[in-house]
Order: C-alpha cells, then structure tokens, then sequence
C-alpha cells in the first residue's frame, strides 16, 4: 500500500530503522446510521483503513459524504452504528477521550472569553500545572503561532486565519501522537489557506505526527498529504486509495507545479467527479 | 463628539429644572391664572408635596434639623431614614444574594441534564404562574415580621428570573466548544466551570439587572404588609399620616438605593464579560 520510500518520504526514518511502521488507526467495517424522522438513514458503510505511524493521511470526498462523522467516532465523540476502530489496539470507547488524540474541529471552537494565551494554555491548565511552567511553553507556542502582540487578545479581535492557528496551538500544545483534523482551514480564503498549510506542514515535517485530516478539496489534500483515502457520495463507502509521492519539504505554492500533483489531480479529480455528480443526482 | 455631549447634558439640566419649577410652583401659578376646573390635581401639593417641603422632610427624617443634634436624634428613633435604608438595603441584598445563587445553581443543573429538566418542568411552569405578590401574605405569616420574611419574598421573586435565564443559557452552550473541552482532557466538572459557566454567564447577567430591582420591590412590598422597620414601613406610616413630603423622601432614597446596586450589578457585568464588544473598556 506503501510507495517505495523515497529520500525525505513520511515513513523514511521507520523503514531506515528496519522496522515496519506500527498501525496507530485501525478502522474495520465502519457503519453510521442515523434515525431521520422516523426513517432509517445510512451515513457510513462498511468502511476500512488503516493509518500507520508518522503517516498523513488525508479523508477526502464529497460534502455531506461523512467524512465528520467518521472522525466523530474515531475520536470517541459519536457512538458507532457497526464494526470497530482501534487506536494502537485499544477499541475507542465513547464518550472517553484518549489523552494521545488531538482534535481540530471544522467549525471555530475557540473559548471567546479567554485570551489568546488562555485559550492556548487551556490544556494545560486543566491538567493542573502550575501557572509558571505552563507560562514559557505556552509563549512559545504563541509565537509559533506567529500571535506574539496577540497574546492578550481576545479571539474575536482576531482574523480567521489567526483564529484558527490559535486553534490549532491549543491542540498541539497537548502533544498529541495523533491529530485528527476536520475541515480545519476549510472557512478561510485561498490565501490565509496557503499559509496556514505551509505552517501545518513545517509542524508536521518537524514533528512528524500521526494525522488524520478531512477536506472536500482535492488541492488542499494533495499539498498536504502523503495518502489520500477517497471516500463515495452519501453513504460514505471507501472508494480508492492513493499515494502521493511528492517529495517533502514541501511548499504549498512549488508543489503545485510538481508533475506528481498534476498527474494525480486530474486523475482523483475524474473520480472525486463522479462522485459529485452522485450527490447531485440524489 | 464633545459638542452633542453638552447638548445631551443640556436638555438633561433643561428637563430636570421646568419639572422642579413646574413641581414647586405649577399648582400656585396655574390656580392664579387658570378657572378653577382647569386647575391639575396632580400637582396639589396634598398629593405630590413639593421640593422644598421634600427637602425639609428629609433634613427632619434624617436627623440633620434636629435640635438634640444627629446622634439623639438617631438614637431616638429606631425606624430613623437612615436604619430605615440600611434595613431595606440589607434585605435587598441577601434576598438578591441568595435568590439568583439558587437560581444560578438550580438552573445549571436542570439546563445540564435532560432527565431532571424533564422531570421538573412541569413544577416549574406551575410555580412559576403564581404572581408571587401574592405569597408575602403567606411568607409573613411564616416567617414573622422581621427581616427573614422581607429576604424571602426578595428570594421569591429573584429566583426565578435567574433560574429561567441561567437555564436557557446552560441550554445554548455551544456543544463543539464542549466536546473541545472534553478533548482537551476536560471531566464533566471542568467542563462545567470553564466551559459551560462562562458562557452562560451572558445570560445570567442579562436577569441580575432587573432581578435586583424585583429584589427591592419584593422587600417593599413585604414591608408595606408587615414590617417593624425599613423604607417600605416608614411609607405606610407617612400614608397614615396623609404626608406625602415624607412619602417622597422614601421613594427618593429607594430610587438612589436602586441605582446604586445597578451600578454595583453592572460594573460586575462588565468586568466579567469584558470578553463581549459591548463591554470592552472604551479606550
Ligand atoms: N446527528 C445527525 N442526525 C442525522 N443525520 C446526520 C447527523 N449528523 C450528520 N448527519 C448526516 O450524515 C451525513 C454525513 O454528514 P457529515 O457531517 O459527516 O458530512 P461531511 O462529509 O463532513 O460533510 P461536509 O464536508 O459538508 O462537512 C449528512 O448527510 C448529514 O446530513
Ligand atoms: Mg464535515
């Protein structure tokens, strides 16, 4: 399933150290139903993946396809309707939150009557630690937001770009092995979007988490993203599996022009089509 | 900017001083040059007094006029203006306090769990439909004539005001911004006090505002029917003895006592909720 590793490809270091890359997600046989006013309404079925140690995998496919709630229920947030998820080889239960997970949401989940700072540091917080070890990882993980004169801030005197960094500092402050990420930059315009994937990726690339993250946007996935798993229009059932072979450190301008993402685009883009024209035909 | 502020301020000065003219003067000037018929009665002094008998009132019911001097005469009187406010103030206060607590705590957890909302709800709108004027005769009769039944009454009709807006706002926290929490390594305690208190605290200020004014209100009106001390008691002796100057007095001093917890209530809000445009400190 794994393309040959190539120099700076995600799995590199596991391959280098002669050990196959563990499974951190394991999804086998999926299934959401939701009762909708008395009638049954399939939301997933029967879907399977795997995601491997370091991996970025990218869940991609059409609106309301269920891509969110298959996140849901990895993350333990929804109950599941059918088959198991497994994360390192514990079944998710609901309801409990697994302190390895991170979660970035689709909508803006900011605290607005904490600052900046606070909202950052709410993990942390929560968890007990005293006020001045959290004071030094919490500035920099401000300025790694690049919000060093926000700090004070409250967050509705910020843009959506800054928003949504502060979002995902808040997360990744916690350390998570896995990062599950839904839509997150999806609310914001191409520029700030290309920013905010140049600072995912020199994140990523240093850090090298597990990630799971939703998008609808085929460019967005191929930028980011060393698998993309397609999903089929309503209800959600897997449909292909790609690598994408595009050498890291990537930039998400210069990747554009790389002749891996041409190739793959126009090719998911003819599947990611016909699934579009499903929902449409519904 | 500064130039329709001092117009504000002058019409504010111009509408304060034609009604104390008016108030002071009207009736005599309007029965000199008016036929009899046309003569407002709402100006008789019988009926309104007027400021300088209003001012003299309040020199005498607060000790300043007195030949015996403040301390006698403070001393003499055990329902004097100043006890008299300190008692209704004191009362409002607990009232309020204790009113929107239990409004506070009842309306966290009914809005946190849907077995009990649904369990009480029906009690609620029950109770809720009773005008609650109509128990001080009954809080009264329970609680005697001191101070316990005016801070029941407050408590009454403070409680619920709070409960219901604490409750809807505990209904309207956003739930992704709880399920963040929770992914944040948040217990359903944490959740409550950083997530879900904060964010009805919008609401619950949006009732503290009138819920002290229903607090003075319920302690005047438990004064009016049984009381031994207080504003609402030194009313109804001046209604005995048909003086409306010293009437007035009371109602003056309740309306500063009312600004004054709003302010109190309102500068709490602000500092609370400067996270909200409408509260940020002007710079
Ligand atoms: N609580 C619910 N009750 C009933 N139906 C639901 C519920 N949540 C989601 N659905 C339905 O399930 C389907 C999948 O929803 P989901 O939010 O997972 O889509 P999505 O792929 O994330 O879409 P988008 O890209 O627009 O965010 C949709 O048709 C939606 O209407
Ligand atoms: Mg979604």
């Amino acid at each position: 399933m794994i393309a040959a590793p190539g120099p700076g490809f995600a799995l590199a270091r596991d391959e280098d150290e002669g050990a196959v890359a563990r499974t951190r997600i394991a999804v086998r046989g999926l299934a959401k139903r939701f009762n909708a006013s008395g009638r049954e309404f399939v939301a997933v079925d029967d879907v399977s993946f795997e995601v491997k140690q370091g991996e970025f995998v990218a869940l991609l496919g059409p609106s309301g396809c269920g891509k969110s709630t298959i996140l849901n229920m990895v993350a333990g947030l929804l109950p599941r309707s059918g088959g198991r998820i497994l994360i390192d080889e514990d079944t998710v239960e609901t309801g409990k939150v697994n302190p390895r997970v991170g979660y970035v949401f689709q909508r803006d989940t900011l605290f607005p009557w904490r600052t900046v700072e606070q909202n950052i540091g709410y993990g942390l917080e929560i968890a007990g630690l005293p006020r001045s070890e959290r004071a030094g990882r919490v500035a920099s993980a401000v300025e790694k937001a690049g919000l060093s004169g926000f700090a004070q801030s409250f967050p509705r005197m910020l843009s959506g770009g800054m928003r949504q960094r502060v979002a995902l500092m808040r997360t990744l402050i916690l350390e998570p092995e896995i990062l599950l990420m839904d839509e997150p930059f999806g609310a914001l315009d191409t520029h700030t979007k290309l920013e905010m994937h140049k600072t995912l990726l020199e994140i990523w690339e240093r850090e090298r988490q597990t990630v799971l993250f939703v998008t609808h946007d085929l460019g967005e996935a191929l930028t980011l993203a060393s698998r993309i798993i397609l999903l089929s229009a309503r209800p959600g059932r897997l449909r292909e599996d790609f690598d994408v072979a595009i050498p890291r450190p990537r930039d998400p301008v210069a990747v554009r022009e790389t002749a891996e993402f041409g190739r793959l685009y126009s090719h998911i883009w003819h599947s990611l089509g016909e699934e579009f024209r499903r929902t449409r035909a519904d | 900017m500064s130039n329709s502020r001092s117009a504000v301020l002058f019409w504010q000065v111009a509408i304060l001083v034609v009604v104390l003219v008016v108030w002071q003067w009207g009736f005599e000037w309007s029965k000199a040059l008016l036929p009899k018929a046309y003569v407002p009665k709402i100006l008789d002094p019988y009926f309104v007094a007027k400021p300088s008998l209003i001012w003299q009132s309040f020199l005498r019911l607060g000790c300043f006029a007195d030949s015996a001097g403040f301390a006698a005469c403070i001393n003499g009187n055990d329902n004097n203006l100043w006890l008299a406010t300190l008692v209704t103030l004191k009362n409002t206060w607990w009232g309020f306090l204790f009113g929107s607590a239990s409004g506070i705590a009842a309306g966290l957890v009914l809005g946190r769990s849907d077995f009990l909302a649904r369990v009480f709800g029906p009690y609620v709108v029950a109770l809720n439909s009773i005008p609650r004027i109509a128990l001080v005769p009954l809080v009264i009769l329970i609680f005697g004539l001191g101070d316990l039944s005016k801070i029941a009454t407050a408590w009454l009709v403070v409680f619920f005001v709070v409960f219901f807006n604490t409750f809807e706002g505990t209904r309207a926290v956003d739930r992704d911004q709880i399920a963040a929490a929770r992914l944040l390594g948040a217990s359903e305690f944490t959740v409550l006090r950083t997530v879900v208190i904060p964010s009805a605290l919008a609401w619950v200020f949006a009732s503290l505002l009138p819920a002290v004014s229903f607090a003075l209100i319920g302690v005047i009106v438990g004064e009016f029917i049984g009381a031994e001390r207080g504003i609402g008691k030194l009313i109804i002796e001046a209604e005995a003895h048909a003086n409306a100057s010293e009437m007035m007095v009371a109602i003056f001093v309740m309306m500063f006592v009312g600004i004054l917890l709003a302010i109190a209530v309102r500068s709490l809000q602000s500092y609370l909720l400067r996270w909200q445009p409408q509260f940020e400190p002007s710079a």
